[in-house]
């Protein structure tokens, strides 16, 4: 990443690149802080210290895969897991990559790594959205860091207010619920595909009715369920595909 | 839930934050994801969230509350019903947790 900083500071027009990447993010800055806010709060909330959750927030940088994982924390919940769990929230990252390593491939393998692991969910879009607008726009790779990283520095910051406030707001106003409540905020419009909505209603169910389950496996269960659901769903009624 | 626990949690999760975003690119080329699999892999995230705010919504401290009045299970449903009409992350949280210490403190 240091070569690419560098190559992007030594060369004007990669540094340009890297300033629209910085740009085309700050519009995005209330709704990344309000969220990182959320989840700082969440998760001093749910009993991690302030260390435990800036540390968490710094290492994985993944509100939902952290938020997901503090209910799983505080009921005991098998290290397995809980990894797992996480791995399944984030498996998104795995389609975003499949998607960006495309367009960063003629960088070396060490830059290819920390750019794939800058992805977030908001430089992502903005990232394919210059792609379809711009197919071919030079040093796509600067513009991506520029993205990455304003990004990054912008969840950090709501972050760690969200930790220092979360540590001065009393107990008793039950905060640790925003989390789930911003989960809802996500969750709810990707229902506007079908048969996601089926996967989801199913993965509800399931959980529900199997929450007894030692170890938490009623969860790994509404997973699968709501996963076969909705390929059940897309492959009965393929034309309705809206994206 | 005593420290040490809650540090393999957290290398677990940003283990998952860093396998997730860094396998394709750290395997190369070499390996290409078909339609089918992508498009399954986009219904976990989503299917994954389900069952993790429904039994948070639902039970509390391992106790089923099916209460109409349960304030969490009001709260989500109100944030459901904010988020569709908003459309705004922000309002749909502060909404819900309005709804939730309305509940909890009047009824």
């Amino acid at each position: 990443m240091l070569r690419l900083l560098w190559a992007t500071m030594t060369e004007l027009s990669r540094e340009e690149a890297y300033r629209r990447g910085v740009r085309d993010i700050l519009p995005a800055a209330p709704g990344i802080i309000a969220w990182a806010l959320v989840t700082g709060v969440a998760m001093i909330k749910s009993g991690l210290t302030i260390q435990q959750a800036t540390g968490l927030s710094l290492a994985a940088y993944a509100g939902s895969a952290q938020l997901a994982a503090l209910p799983l924390i505080i009921s005991g919940a098998p290290l397995w897991l809980i990894t797992l769990t996480a791995i399944v929230v984030n498996l998104r990252f795995v389609v975003y990559s499949a998607m960006t390593r495309r367009h960063l491939s003629q960088e070396p393998w060490f830059t290819r790594l920390w750019l794939a692991y800058l992805v977030a969910d908001i430089m992502f879009v903005r990232f394919t959205t210059l792609l379809t607008q711009e197919p071919n726009y030079p040093h796509i790779s600067a513009y991506y860091l520029g993205a990455a990283i304003c990004n990054w520095v912008i969840w950090q910051v709501g972050s760690i207010a969200g930790i220092w406030a979360g540590s001065l707001i009393p107990s008793n106003w039950g905060l640790e619920l925003a989390g789930s409540l911003a989960l809802v905020a996500l969750v709810v419009p990707l229902c506007r595909y079908q048969p996601t909505l089926v996967g989801v209603l199913i993965a509800s169910l399931v959980s529900f009715i199997a929450y007894s389950l030692p170890l938490k496996l009623g969860l790994l269960l509404g997973v699968i369920s709501g996963m076969s659901a909705a390929l059940l769903a897309e492959s009965v009624k393929p034309a309705s595909r809206q994206h | 839930m005593n420290d040490f626990t809650v540090w393999w949690a957290i290398a677990g999760v940003a283990f998952s934050a860093i396998v997730t975003r860094c396998v394709l690119p750290l395997l190369g080329p070499r390996l290409r994801l078909s339609a089918s699999v992508e498009s399954s892999l986009q219904f976990a995230p989503a299917c994954a969230l389900a069952a993790i705010i429904v039994p948070d919504l639902l039970f509390e401290h391992g106790a089923l509350n099916l209460s109409a009045l349960n304030p969490r299970l009001l709260a989500g449903i109100a944030s459901v019903l904010i988020y569709l009409i908003t459309r705004s992350t922000l309002t749909t949280i502060l909404g819900g947790m309005i709804v939730f210490w309305l509940t909890r403190s009047y009824i």
